[in-house]
Parts: structure tokens; sequence; C-alpha cells
């Protein structure tokens, strides 16, 4: 646990990746968003979920440090590429459950405030009828998300180049566009709407979190082969 | 001060054998230790610790337990001999040899040692 | 003695290379190696492969007798900061050796403190931004400071001025002493790092060409030079390790030591002797590339050469 622990402190090493750049990005985009609200005419609810994510895009570039930076220092100190794995999930997860934590701070404020006076809404997302802890999954999945796909797409490159990681985005590009062709093909769309709104918010998370389920197994599963 | 004909802790043991004959390092008095000889010579306490075994096994330093290595009784009179024994092949050989190849002769040489001799005396 | 490193028949083929061929070597405990050879030769990838960081193409590595790869007990044991070592984005030098010293139980943060102000390092400024010769100091503070059980060095002195490098040799020297452990310093300036090694192991192309104790190199060859003739006449039967002609005058490194009785005979036929330093003796070795086993023991070529020594010294 100790090994794992250090490997954490590694990561954390970066705190204004791992945490300062997502928490100024997030204060820009409240800004630009509550700026945005006062100017719309509109009188309903307005939502600024785009907005809102922009902040966790800041884990992408995290997880792409985490391999490409920390990790060859983890090795020069000895640490098993498994014990490297762990802490370095574990510090995502930690960081960004504190910034869905945030976000779900704010998301109660919206609602106390009526929307900040003007019916908006910036981080709530809306779906499930705005149930707090649909917010804080949202966020922390998204934000995960982010990280396994910069930690994930580093190791293909570290291990096999950039040709064989262009090729797996592009092939990746190419399947989903088949995909969504073939939907629209055979008139499915419809169903498919409807599917992920029956999902809600829990449900799509549940999924996202597969999602990074199976990225964190890839990911490692790469990383065991990976060379300086 | 390194050179590269021999060993380096026989280097080593020859250095403090020089301090012993030239009287710096006296009978009786501590000797340097393993790990300020490989400090001052920069070089590995391995190779330090040999050179000082190899004067242990010679009789030149002897081991005081718990404070450490001194210098034998007797031992400057001992290496004296020893040099003096091997003076001739390794001082006198190279100077005949090069005083050969200038075409100086025996008593020129000698001419020349005793000029070198009474030259030290007066400075 | 006890091996803690153990290699055998370590070879590492790329695409295009091969790194390591056929490497075979034991490490014991306690002392320091030289891992030496030109750029190319193979040291960094043979650490690489023994601290885990890289995998064998063929052949076994033991580190305290195991497998190291992602073996928690060994890994734990080593430090191997590469020359080009990458440390974690917008980090300081204080912090990477704050992070570092989580890492080793046995940190000395002493030392650290102090090589830093020898070093002159600036603490205040990303890693990423400092010079060539500062980012070599920041990888010798925690290889030294870790005080890990075995320790490597690959060319740790790049960009550092002779100051700086007499700074990390007198302090490895020092810690050393203070605290045995076994350390492997890969380096190709070898007369630089020749006095602070226990033990040498030369790569060429992959290949052990020397693997013996310091001690026992000194001294192994020497070098006279001389009218050709009495040169030619002096080497025969014994192995010719360089030749260099000049006129008529003809320099010859010859392995095994010359006797005193040698060196009367020589100075007699006006041949001078002269000792061959590790470096001399390691470039004199490599400097056959073409004829197979080139630093061989055994050495026909070189007998080859001593014979053509002479009938060329015969014809003049």
């Amino acid at each position: 646990m100790t090994r794992v622990t250090n490997v954490m402190r590694l990561q954390l090493m970066n705190r204004q990746s791992y945490v300062i750049v997502p928490l100024l990005v997030l204060g820009g985009a409240a800004l630009l968003a509550l700026a945005i609200f006062l100017l719309v005419p509109y009188d309903g609810p307005k939502y600024a979920v785009m907005a809102a994510a922009a902040p966790l895009w800041a884990f992408l570039v995290v997880g792409v440090q985490a391999l490409t930076m920390s990790f060859p220092f983890s090795q020069a100190l000895g640490a098993t590429r498994r014990d490297f794995h762990i802490g370095t999930l574990l510090t995502a997860a930690l960081t960004a459950a504190m910034l869905a934590l945030i976000y779900l701070v704010i998301a109660l404020l919206e609602k106390a405030t009526n929307g900040w006076g003007v019916n908006g809404y910036f981080a709530t997302p809306g779906l499930d009828g705005d149930a707090p802890l649909a917010a804080f999954a949202s966020y922390f999945v998204l934000a995960m998300l982010w990280f396994l796909i910069g930690y994930w797409s580093s190791a293909v490159l570290k291990r096999w180049g950039l040709v064989v990681l262009l090729n797996v985005l592009v092939g990746l590009a190419i399947a989903l566009t088949v995909a969504a062709l073939l939907l629209v093909r055979f008139g499915a769309m419809q169903a498919v709407a409807e599917w992920v709104v029956a999902q809600g918010a829990l449900g799509l998370d549940a999924w996202g979190l597969l999602l990074v389920v199976v990225l964190a197994a890839s990911s490692y599963l790469t990383l065991r082969r990976i060379t300086q | 001060m390194v050179d590269d004909s021999k060993a380096l802790f026989l280097q080593i043991a020859e250095r403090v054998e020089d301090s012993i004959v030239d009287g710096s390092l006296a009978e009786d008095s501590q000797a340097p230790s393993t790990n300020e000889l490989a400090a001052f010579y920069r070089i590995n306490p391995a190779t330090a610790a040999k050179g000082i075994a190899l004067l242990v096994d010679k009789g030149v330093l002897h081991k005081r337990r718990g404070i450490g290595m001194f210098v034998a009784p007797g031992a400057r009179r001992a290496l004296i001999e020893e040099r003096r024994a091997a003076f001739a092949s390794t001082y006198l050989e190279p100077l005949a040899a090069e005083a050969r190849k200038l075409g100086l002769d025996v008593d020129e040489l000698i001419q020349l040692l005793k000029e070198r001799f009474s030259e030290r005396t007066k400075a | 003695m006890t091996s803690i490193i153990e290699v055998k028949h370590l070879t590492k083929r790329y695409r295009t290379a091969t790194a390591l061929d056929d490497v075979s070597l034991a490490l014991d405990e306690g002392k320091i190696y030289g891992l030496l050879g030109r750029n190319g030769a193979g040291k960094t990838t043979l650490m690489s492969i023994l601290t885990a960081q890289n995998f064998a193409t063929s052949g076994r590595v033991r580190v305290f007798g195991e497998d190291p790869y992602e073996n928690a007990g060994v890994l734990g044991r080593l430090c191997f900061v590469r020359e080009n070592q990458k440390y974690p984005e917008r980090a300081t030098p204080p912090q990477a050796f704050r992070t570092a010293s989580y890492f080793y139980p046995n940190w000395n943060q002493r030392l650290a403190e102090r090589l830093v102000e020898e070093f002159q390092l600036p603490t205040d400024r990303p890693i990423q931004r400092l010079s060539r010769g500062q980012l070599s100091a920041v990888g010798i503070v925690i290889a030294l400071a870790a005080r890990a059980d075995v320790t490597f060095f690959d060319e740790p002195y790049l960009g550092l001025d002779a100051v700086a490098r007499q700074v990390f040799y007198d302090r490895l020297i020092e810690d050393y002493a203070e605290s045995p452990r076994t350390i492997v310093l890969s380096s190709h300036l070898i007369d630089e790092v020749a006095n602070l090694l226990e033990h040498v192991i030369v790569l060429d192309r992959g290949r052990v060409v020397i693997d013996a104790a310091a001690d026992d190199i000194r001294g192994s060859a020497f070098n006279i030079v001389g009218d050709a003739t009495a040169v030619a006449a002096f080497a025969v039967g014994k192995q010719v390790l360089r030749k260099q002609t000049l006129g008529n005058v003809t320099s010859v490194v010859l392995k095994g030591q010359v006797s005193e009785s040698d060196k009367v005979r020589l100075a007699r036929s006006g041949v001078e002797v002269a000792p061959v330093s590790l470096q001399q003796f390691i470039v004199s070795s490599a400097a056959q590339p073409d004829k197979g086993d080139a630093w061989g023991t055994d050495g026909p070529p070189a007998k080859v050469e001593a014979r053509q020594l002479v009938r060329n010294g015969g014809a003049r």
C-alpha cells in the first residue's frame, strides 16, 4: 500500500495540472456562462452543459502527462508498473471526485438561487430531475473518461508508436461513423434516442463507468510492456 | 598522481611507504584510514583497503583493535633496506641506458653525479 | 562474495540492430562497477533490462536471485536514473527529491542538500527548464542520495563541467565508503572514472569484451616504442593489441606484463617501455574491428599480426 501511495504522491507533485488548472478553467467557464445567461432574452431554464464540461478537458492533458512524464520517473525510482497504474488511477479518481464535488455544490447553489436569479443553469445536468447524485456521478465519470483517453492513448503511443495510435483512433472514428450511418439508414435513430433518455443520467454514467473500466484495463495491459 | 604501469593498490601501498621512509609518517603513529586514502587519492575504497592489507601482510602496519592502523616499529628501517636493494634496477638501469644512447661514458656519468650531489649539498 | 545480479546469454534484438548479443555476467554485492564502451555499445539497454524497464529477446536476468519484472521486492532496491530522464511536468528539483525520498528508506537528505549546493542547482525552476548539466545534476542527486542497494548511473556527467564532475566523483567515493553498496557506473570517459572502479565490464557492439577486476587490467598490457626491427623482434609470440608506425619507429601495445629482465633488454636496444592506461587498453583492444573475436584472449589474429610485423621489419 505504501508503494501505491508513493505513486500518488509522485503524481500529486503536479498539483497544478491535477487541481489548479481545472479549477481555473471552471471559474472562467462559470463566469462566461453567467454572462451569456444575462444576455439571452429567453426566460425559461437555460443550461450550459458544454461550458460546464470544459474544465474536464484538463484531465485529458493530465492523463497524457501521467504516462509520458510521471511514468518514466516512477520507473527510475523502482516502482512496478502495477503499483504505478493503481496509484495513478487512484490519484485521478481522487481529483476527479474532488472536482465533481465542487460541481455538486455549484448545482445545489443554482437550485437554491433559481439559476442565479436568471434561470440559468451551469453545473446542473438537465437530466433525472436534477438529482444531486446524478450531477456528481456525471462529472466524475466525464473527468475519468477524459483522463483515461489521454492515459490510454499515450500508452498506445509509447508502446507501438504514432502510426499504430493514429490507425486505432481513425479506426474507431470510422467504426462509430459507420454505426451512426447504419442507424440512420435503418431508421433506428429514434429508438436510440429513446433508449438514451430511458437510461437517465445515472444509467449513462454507469455505461461511462464501464467504458472507464475497459480503458483502465486496456491501458494496464499496454503499460505492462512499455519500454523507455 | 596515479601511473598506469601497476595495480592501483600497489601504488597506494607505495605512497604510504614513501611517507614512512621520508619520516612524515612516524613509527608508532596512526596511519591514514582506508576511507581517508580513498577520498584523498580519489580511488575506490576497496582498492585503498587492498593497499593497506598489503602493508599489514608485510608487517609495515599493524592493527590496533578499535583504533585503527599504526606504523610498526622498525618499519622505516626495513623499508629503506628494501629500497636500497631495488635501487640499482629501478634507477641505475634506465640511467645507464639513456647515458649509452647519448654516448656518455662511465667517467662522464660519475662526474655528472658528483656535480649533482655537491650542488645539492651547497643548496 | 555473493552475486546479486546474474545475466545469462542475454540477447536483445531490435528490428534492425542487435543491442545485446549473448551477454553473460555476474555482479557481486558492494562493488563499484564500470560499465564501459562506446555510445551504442548496449550499456543503457543492459541497465534497462536489469531494471525491468526493457525486455530481453532471449536469455535470463536475475537480480537478488529473482526476476526483476514487476517484482516490487527487487525493483524497490534499485535506482536507475536515465541520461535523458523525464520528470513530472513542472516539478522542481526539490519536489523531485522529496518524491524520491518516499521511495527509498535510506534516503540521505543531508547529502542531497549538500549536492544541491555544490552543483548550484536552482531550486525554484521546473526541471524541464534546466540546462543539460543541471539535468544531469538532478539525476546524480537522486541516485546518490537514494542509497539504493544497486544504483545505476547512465553517463551521469553529461553537460557537467570539470568541477561538477569532480564533485560527483568525490561524493560518490565518500558516500560509498560510508554506506557500501553496488554501483554500476556507465561511462565512456574511461580515464576519469578508472580509479573509482573495482571491476570493469566493457561492452562492444553488444558483446562483453572485458570483464575483469580493475587491478588485473592495470598492468595487463604495456606499450613499447622504438626501432621497428627491435620492436618486432620483441613482439614475436606475444599478443599485439595495437600497432602504429611512424617512419621507422613502431609503437605496439602488447598484452601481458613486462618483466624486469625484459625491461633491461629493451632499454639496451633503445626501446622505450610505457604503461598503458585503462582507456588505452580498452581502445587498443577495440581497435581490431573486423577480425571476429577482436578482443579475444587467445588471439590468433594478434599472433598473425606479430608475425607480419617481423616480416615487415625484416624487409626494411
